[in-house]
């Protein structure tokens, strides 16, 4: 090899495994080694110094000090020649000359001692006086000293000295200890590998450098190198020149023996062993493998480069990552100082790793891809920063709104993801629920109460074994050299570990921490994660009497030290954060799972909120703190704003939910707080506790941002810091790193949350919970012409708007338009005089731009002349002008089958103006068909001329019906009948009340529940309800939770039928109507998971009986492509339970409108 | 596409109280197609015959009238379109009047016009002529 004086390839021509080492240039540590010929020593200041290859290896040496011979000894320790009485690894006559003063031999010991023999640090120390303060360390027994040692110190000339440890003098806490006992034994420095590169030549000469001559790496950092020392007289001092770039500077030059600055290393080379110079995590030796006889400017020199670990490095104390969570500037700024080391040290790792070819031992994953993917982020992110500097920062924009266009996932990234975190183990141990609780749970209930009081008191699963934290490496240090040589070992330290992603380095090794006392319970609806919770609270709980010793710990450390006024611990308080249409079912839910004056609890909320819980909650009220204070997302917020916007931000002042630590909180329906930069989220993030909970069916609902934004609030150390976040989670999954980030995302996942869904199987095959079957049966219907040429009306109109904003590229632009043009759409395949209401009680937010957009649309005349032939027909009082005999016809008849479809008993019977009976629908069809093909329509009997106007419905006044409402107390007649087209009201409303009419029939006393997204559509429903005697209560998100809780109590209580109108927003979520058998639900939401789970506050645990639902879809409109196009698409991904950011919200969006407008 | 209740309800009636000398049956890979077979009337030419007829119920049936044929060749005057339909009437009610019809045959309101008017012109021979069919292509 060494016959070839340009190599083709530099890299690793050393290499550890190289089967023929070069004999030249052997390593002068080794003086064993055969090959060793030359072993003269020429004085530094030697110009001729030709034939010198050999040099000590002390780490940062200077040539300066470079006095002594190196002795030709085959045994390494033979030796032991102290030049200078002191045993000074300084050389004392350089330090006076620099110093400029006679130094005293007690100082120059100290400053031997406690600059670890590195005579520029030791200038420094003297010079600025931090010597007399810095302690110098205990030096450990020579004796028993490591062999290691003698690695560095070939003459073992410095034994007594050279493993004092620097930082010691930094003093570590208590609990450091082991890693600070496990520090001591790691030599100052370890070698780790050493690998082939390439320099250029900065001077020319002959005899500049020679084969095998040891060549000093030089790292100057600007900062750090002090005035006086370039001041010296340095003429030996290999201060390099300042590097003009402060930002772009990776330059390392490289000396020969005698200090003369021959060249630099190449760049790629340079890039990171600059930084791992500058953060000082490893020093560099090198040998000189092929230099030319007569060196000139810019020619190739090549080296191998040795590396030595740092002790310092794997000081624990001596890396922080930034602990503060600055969530708000965070999006603002740009990658901070901090940032960037941190990332130029991560990479710098890992090219390293890969240049010696030093490769994990164990790593949680394939440690190639995983580095490859780090470099990848890393040059991402310099991409970046050139990107940003180009643009001159004219962007701030764009910081801000990277994070939230985090890419939804895919379903089968997100079946992975739970894969993961749904491998529960059936066998797993249950515990016990408290005394007090007076429920009992089922098995899985009890494993995940044993889950939750192990999360709590954080303690290990006896039987797991410890596992190492997944984002370390573990690593082998080398056992042998580069040559192949036996390297000394160093007892009970065989492996270090490195976490590529923060670029940490550690002896011991890195326990997967446990170091939040909460978790994530992400059972799937249904699976009693309410039940579950509450047993948590009743078992573990604070006694008042055993006033917690153990807890004012935490205590005595609030988080946020807020000016004069402190948070107040508050003991016994469990904070439930719900929605607003949950609280009391919590209440009661809290108060039937306790024993009778186990457990107090209050809703904070509204006027009950007047109380000081600072006060009420303290340790000193123990007995009559509350145990559980309910309170809604709303109120945190209004605190939250209320404290924020307070001159002082102080916590205390408002003596609400901020101004007291609780001793756990519970976050339900924890995806309110998914968007991490909301109001709430954020407000909840403040919330103080010992203990922090979330409740949530759908941990991640579609990106995986949603999960940072509970980790957050969990503070689950380091996933915490959305920097952190970003960098190993969303941008490679941006970069389509999709496994990777799935698979950081799974370690994340696993230890915090225990999540279990229905269709998991026990072992003995059964079902986790038995639930009675769901059916639901898709209900086409067919819009009447009058409604039909309302729909088309509006759809014509909003493609063409549609097509012409495609067309202009102003989508985005005019999304507020197009979409209430969608919502109008929507609203007519419901109810044609919903797209005409002036006033709309409406739920969706964009109502109101609505509104003003279709201003211009419901005023066009074309418009309007269609809905008023539609409702021409509306507003005719009952007809009721039947004689007597007619209506005892018709009730005798009234068991009969309808004569053309031959149902019985016919289904809202109606008659014709000749007295005939048949079904309302196939009376209508009848004439419809004959309009159809041109004919008079004629009675099916007698064929009689017939028309719709004449058709009378009979209404038959049940028992049951009068009973309740009031209105219909008086005495009226068993049958009456209404002519037919007073009662139009629209397909759907039609569709819905024949249901619940047959369900009147056919089971009575069944209670049924309506969804619809439109509060004004449920208006609507109701008079045709009250028309038909159907019995119903309205819950909307305009009630009062007072208003809330009556009805659910009256729907709940009621004995007999009872339809319950709820709109999907305001019931979506949480609610419990098991009560309940039959859903309708009215219109379709863009994703279907929004519906099922409305639909499972019905089909849920405690339903007994089969549970029927009716999805209503208006026949070749919008509706049917939202089900059959939208929510087919979307099926998968996890719902967006409306609380999508407004942004997200529309560009998803636009993409649907797209869809449905086809 | 799913049977109609009416269809259901009527097979199952046609099956439990039979019409006496109407056969209906369905087939069994189309529910809505029927064999039928109507015995000749007494005291009428046909009688003695078996005359045998499909009848197919229409995606719009009872709106629409159910399309009947006969296989077996028959000499009549109106083996005509079934006018008048309701839908109120019936696979039963439309057989028996089909029935009815070859006991009395009505040339005033013809569909195969050269039979209705030998059937005015020579009634005995067209009546003999029909015997003489329903013997020849009616007869099992």
């Amino acid at each position: 090899m060494e016959d070839n004086p340009h190599p083709p390839k530099r890299r690793r021509f050393f290499a550890q495994s190289s089967p023929s080492p070069p004999p030249e240039p052997s390593d002068p540590i080794l003086h064993s080694t055969p090959q060793r010929e030359i072993h003269s020593y020429a004085p530094p200041n030697d110009p001729s110094s030709d034939t010198t290859p050999f040099q000590e290896p002390d780490d940062d040496v200077h040539p300066k000090e470079q006095t002594e011979e190196i002795i030709e000894e085959e045994e390494e320790e033979s030796e032991a020649l102290d030049v200078q009485a002191l045993g000074l690894r300084l050389d004392a006559v350089m330090l006076e000359s620099f110093v400029g003063e006679k130094l005293s031999a007690d100082i120059l010991k100290r400053l031997d001692d406690i600059s670890g023999g590195d005579l520029q640090r030791a200038i420094n120390m003297y010079l600025d006086g931090s010597w007399q303060a810095a302690k110098p360390p205990v030096a450990r027994p020579s004796a028993k000293q490591s062999p290691f040692n003698s690695l560095f110190d070939p003459n073992g000339k410095r034994k007594s000295s050279t493993n004092i440890l620097q930082e010691s003098s930094a003093g570590t806490p208590a609990s450091d200890e082991e890693a600070v006992q496990r520090l001591d034994k790691m030599p100052t420095e370890r070698y780790l590998g050493s690998f082939g590169c390439e320099g250029w030549a900065t001077r020319s000469g002959r005899g500049l450098l020679s084969h095998g001559e040891e060549v000093f790496i030089e790292r100057q950092q600007p900062q750090l190198v002090q005035k006086t020392v370039r001041r010296g007289k340095g003429k030996a001092v290999t201060v390099v020149p300042q590097a003009a770039s402060k930002r772009k500077d990776v330059v390392v030059r490289f000396t020969n023996s005698k200090g003369e600055e021959i060249g630099r290393l190449a760049h790629e080379t340079a890039t990171f062993v600059s930084t791992l110079l500058d953060q000082k995590i490893c020093s560099f030796k090198a040998l000189c493998v092929y230099v030319p006889d007569v060196l000139r400017t810019n020619e190739t020199i090549f080296l191998q480069l040795k590396c030595y670990m740092l002790r310092q490095t794997f000081n624990p104390r001596a890396i922080r990552l930034t602990d503060s969570n600055r969530s708000t500037g965070l999006f603002e700024a740009k990658e901070t100082e901090e940032e960037k080391a941190l990332r130029l040290r991560q990479t710098s790792l890992v090219k390293l790793f890969n240049e010696i070819n030093l490769f994990p031992t164990t790593a949680g994953q394939d440690s190639k891809a995983k580095r490859d993917g780090l470099l990848q982020v890393a040059e991402m992110a310099d991409e970046k920063e050139k990107e940003d500097a180009a643009k001159g920062g004219a962007t701030p924009v764009k910081d801000e709104e990277e994070p939230q266009e985090g890419k939804e996932l895919e379903q089968d990234q997100l079946d992975q993801l739970y894969k993961k975190a749904q491998t529960f183990d059936f066998n797993s141990p249950e515990a016990e629920p408290a005394e007090t609780f007076a429920m009992s749970l089922r098995r899985y209930q009890k494993q995940a109460l044993h889950w939750m009081l192990n999360k709590e008191r954080d303690k290990k699963n006896e039987d797991q074994e410890e596992s190492m934290h997944p984002l370390w490496e573990e690593y082998t240090w080398p056992v042998k050299d580069e040559n192949d040589k036996e390297l000394p070992v160093v007892e009970s330290q065989e492996k270090f570990y490195v976490n590529p992603y923060s670029g940490e380095l550690s002896l011991k090794f890195p326990v997967q921490e446990q170091n939040c006392l909460g978790g994530i319970l992400a059972d799937e609806m249904g699976l009693g994660k309410t039940i579950e919770m509450l047993s948590l609270v009743h078992s573990n709980r604070n006694e008042p009497e055993a006033a917690s010793a153990s807890d004012s710990r935490t205590f005595n450390l609030p988080r946020l030290p807020k000016n004069s006024d402190t948070v107040e611990p508050a003991p016994y308080t469990t904070l439930v954060v719900a929605p607003m249409s949950l609280l009391s079912q919590w209440q009661t839910e809290a108060e039937a799972a306790s024993k009778p004056g186990t457990l107090k609890t209050m809703i904070y909320y509204g006027a009950d909120k007047s109380l000081d819980l600072r006060a009420q909650c303290s340790a000193a009220n123990a007995h009559n703190a509350p145990n559980v204070i309910i309170t809604s997302y709303g109120v945190v917020l209004s605190e939250f704003t209320q404290i924020a916007n307070t001159a002082s931000g102080a916590r205390g002042t408002s003596g609400g939910l901020f101004s007291v630590q609780f001793f756990r909180i519970i976050l339900d329906e924890a995806h309110n707080i998914k968007n991490r930069q909301s109001k709430t989220a954020k407000a909840c993030y403040e919330l103080d506790a010992v203990h922090r909970w979330v409740l949530t069916g759908t941990p991640i609902v579609n990106r995986l941002e949603d999960l940072f934004s509970l980790v957050r609030f969990l503070r689950v150390e380091p996933w915490s810091n959305f920097s952190f976040w970003r960098t190993f989670i969303t941008v490679p999954f941006e970069s389509k790193d999709f496994l990777r980030a799935l698979d950081v995302v799974q370690t994340v996942l696993e230890p915090l949350v225990m999540r279990r869904t229905k269709d998991m199987k026990q072992p003995d095959g059964t079902p986790l919970v038995f639930l009675p079957p769901k059916t639901i049966i898709l209900e086409e219907i067919e819009l009447s012409k009058a409604e039909r040429a309302v729909y088309d009306f509006i759809y014509t109109y909003v493609k063409q708007s549609f097509t012409q904003n495609m067309e202009a590229g102003s989508v985005m632009k005019s999304y507020t338009t197009i979409f209430a043009q969608i919502l109008r759409l929507r609203q007519s395949c419901c109810h044609p005089t919903l797209v005409r209401k002036k006033l709309i009680v409406d739920d969706e937010v964009e109502a109101e731009a609505a509104e003003a957009e279709t201003r211009g649309l419901t005023d066009n005349m074309d418009l309007q002349a269609l809905i008023d032939k539609f409702t021409s027909q509306e507003n005719e009082g009952e007809f009721n002008n039947y004689n007597a005999h007619v209506l005892q016809q018709i009730k005798e008849e009234a068991e009969n089958e309808c004569p053309i479809c031959s149902d019985e008993p016919i289904e809202e019977m109606t008659v014709t103006a000749c007295f005939h009976m048949a079904c309302k629908k196939c009376l209508l069809s009848l004439i419809e068909y004959a309009k159809n093909k041109g004919e008079k329509a004629r009675c099916f009997s007698c064929r009689e001329p017939i028309n719709e106007k004449e058709l009378y419905e009979v209404v038959k006044h049940e028992k049951e019906d009068l009973g309740g409402l009031s209105a219909f107390k008086e005495n009226v007649p068993e049958f009456s009948l209404r002519r037919l087209a007073a009662n139009k009201s629209s397909a759907k409303i039609d569709a819905l009340i024949t249901n619940l009419k047959r369900l009147r029939r056919e089971h009575p006393g069944m209670k049924s529940v309506v969804f619809s997204q439109f509060t004004s559509f449920i208006s609507l429903i109701e008079p045709a309800l009250a028309r038909e005697r159907i019995q119903f209560l309205r819950f909307d998100g305009g009630m009062s939770q007072q208003q809330r809780s009556v009805v659910l109590n009256k729907f709940k209580a009621h004995n007999g039928g009872m339809v319950l109108l709820i709109s999907l927003k305001a019931g979506g979520v949480g609610l419990n109507l098991t009560e309940a058998k039959r859903v309708f639900m009215m219109d379709p939401w863009w994703s279907f998971a929004v519906e099922s789970q409305a639909i499972d506050r019905i089909h849920r645990m405690g339903q007994t009986d089969e549970v029927i639902v009716h999805r209503f879809i208006t026949k070749g409109t919008v509706e049917e492509r939202m089900v059959h196009k939208i929510q087919e698409r979307k099926k998968f991904i996890a719902s967006s339970l409306g609380m999508m950011s407004a942004e997200e919200k529309r560009a998803q969006r636009i993409e649907d409108i797209n869809d449905l407008l086809g | 596409m799913a049977l109609p209740k009416r269809i259901i309800k009527e097979t199952e009636r046609l099956v439990a109280e039979p019409v006496p000398g109407i056969q209906a049956v369905p087939h069994e890979d189309n529910l809505r197609y029927f064999d039928v077979a109507i015995h000749g009337p007494t005291q009428s030419p046909y009688e003695g015959g078996v005359f045998k007829l499909e009848l197919f119920l229409p995606e719009d049936y009872p709106m629409t009238p159910p399309k009947i044929r006969f296989l077996t060749k028959i000499y009549h005057p109106n083996i005509d379109r079934l006018a008048n339909w309701s839908p109120a009437l019936q696979i039963r009610t439309i057989l028996l009047s089909i029935q009815a019809l070859l006991g009395a045959p009505n040339p005033d309101d013809p569909l195969a016009n050269d039979v209705a008017q030998r059937w005015k012109e020579d009634e005995p021979g067209a009546i003999a002529t029909a015997r003489e069919w329903t013997k020849t292509h009616a007869t099992p």
